[in-house]
């Protein structure tokens, strides 16, 4: 047994050496930011059946609201379903047709078919942004092939892109989150910009051409880069303020329920190696095949090989 | 504030029988503050959507840490806090062990000053509490912007101080009752 002299010194030095700890956590939080992160993954990982669990009631509240709401108002419902409905009957058309144009035009190109991306469809466990960040966790299942950099989508559009795989849930950072920067295009004046964060609910416009600024209403793609695709939707330009233009996001960032993360491959996007990298092949020392000392003027072997086709 | 009952021993001739299951309810009468602490973050951690949950985590914590620590020290040991604080981290994704830091610091106040405290009024135990939530609101808030480089909306952080202080009364209301009965090992 210790004495209570010891006892007291142990006592004291208790809370100093947690602080220690604590500060130590910290850092490395600072400095090691993904290894914490990990750790919270898997504890969500591990928690995701009860948070369904804690989640079910609420959710039947909803759809019971929702019905009732919808039982009492069938007759004005049902008059703007028909309208709606009539109004996208005309879009079908309109989509069928210019489908058909696309094929039509694509055929007689000779058009390279894209690959089709894979995606898993998962249902957001967990809104994960705490006060300073924007980011949500799918649940996704086991045996997913998701990857960090992978693209996030809800039914409308653009939704943010993959930081953190678990084995059952996978960490999405929304496109208004502050550390988010997504390369876009805007539609009608064809300026590239970069869409950046800043923790409200629409986004900024940075970096976009002088000369051409965003019109206000034109609608806002991404620009292919690396895993993301060109021409995913992201939303519609809106000037919050003179010369603040913001992104109105297609998506429904506060109320998020079934999102799909695609795959889009970045191998075939790689760029090819630079002329620096690539082993030079020796040339065999003849004048007549070298290159001719006048540049701009074909060569003997151009000329040959063209004559050829 | 002191305590009720806090001098069993004097009675120990009329103490019921230990046993395994008395000892057991007085165990869990004294880490009721602990598991409100737990078991609020990871309840707060669920997708509920209600605005603000990852702020009130902090705001439960920081309250629950501060009133028992002065009122029953007993209830909220250091290495409880701690425990409570790394739980807290863990189903929460702000910068990693400010919470902690947070909670460690004012149990290290709460502690060093519970007599003062607890001679005190609500109303003065309460602005001093305010005194250092703020503060922590503003380390987070400092060390997220350090995080980013950048310096970010103080809108946040000035939101997760003004909760936490706004929910210290009915906090402590709770805690008062809690203390007299379900969280008394003095009852087991």
């Amino acid at each position: 047994m210790l004495s209570i002299h010891a006892r007291q010194v142990l006592a004291k030095a208790v809370l100093p050496l947690l602080i220690l700890l604590a500060v130590g956590l910290v850092l490395l939080g600072l400095v090691r930011r993904p290894a914490v992160d990990g750790v919270r993954l898997m504890a969500t990982d591990f928690m995701a059946p009860a948070y369904h669990g804690l989640v079910w009631p609420q959710e039947r509240v909803k759809v019971w609201l929702t019905d009732l709401r919808g039982a009492t108002d069938l007759a004005r419902e049902n008059a703007r379903l028909r309208d709606e409905n009539r109004a996208l009957r005309h879009w079908y058309d309109v989509a069928v047709a210019l489908a058909a144009e696309n094929g039509r035009l694509k055929k007689s190109l000779h058009w390279i078919p894209e690959t089709v991306p894979q995606y898993v469809t998962g249902r957001v466990t967990r809104d994960d942004g705490g006060p300073y960040s924007r980011a949500v966790l799918l649940d996704v299942g086991s045996g997913h092939d998701v990857r960090v950099g992978d693209v996030a989508l809800d039914a409308a559009g653009l939704l943010g892109r993959v930081t953190e795989v678990g084995p059952h849930t996978v960490r999405v950072l929304m496109i208004n989150d502050d550390a988010s920067r997504i390369p876009v295009t805007l539609g009608s004046s064809h300026g590239d910009a970069i869409m950046a964060g800043d923790d409200t609910a629409s986004p900024r416009l940075i970096f976009y051409p002088q000369d051409h600024h965003p019109v206000e209403g034109e609608r806002v793609e991404t620009r292919g880069q690396s895993t993301m695709p060109a021409g995913l939707p992201v939303g519609t330009v809106h000037y919050s303020a003179p010369n603040r233009p913001v992104v109105v996001p297609d998506a429904d960032l506060d109320r998020l329920d079934i999102v799909r993360v695609f795959d889009y491959g970045d191998d075939d996007s790689q760029a090819p190696d630079a002329p620096g990298r690539v082993r030079v092949k020796k040339q065999p020392q003849n004048p007549l095949t070298g290159p001719l000392p006048f540049s701009w003027l074909p060569s003997l072997s151009d000329m040959s090989g063209r004559g050829g086709q | 504030m002191v305590a009720e009952n806090s001098t069993p021993h004097l009675h120990s001739a009329v103490e019921p029988k230990q046993t395994f299951r008395r000892a057991l309810d007085r165990v869990a009468r004294t880490a009721m503050p602990s598991l409100f602490i737990v078991f609020s973050a990871i309840l707060l951690s669920a997708p509920f959507g209600i605005p603000g949950q990852a702020q009130l985590q902090f705001g439960i914590a920081m309250c629950t840490v501060w009133f028992w620590t002065f009122s029953r020290p007993r209830s909220m040991p250091a290495l409880a806090v701690f425990l409570c604080g790394l739980v807290v981290e863990i189903f929460s994704f702000g910068p990693p062990g400010t919470v902690l830091l947070s909670l460690l610091v004012i149990y290290g106040v709460a502690h060093h000053w519970r007599y003062g405290l607890s001679r005190l009024g609500f109303i003065a135990g309460w602005l001093i509490f305010s005194v250092f939530a703020a503060l922590a609101s503003f380390f987070q808030w400092a060390l997220v912007c350090l995080h980013a480089l950048a310096l970010l909306s103080p809108v946040p952080g000035l939101f997760q101080a003004a909760l936490t202080i706004g929910i210290y009364p009915s906090l402590t209301a709770l805690f008062v009752w809690g203390r007299r009965t379900f969280a008394n090992p003095d009852q087991a």
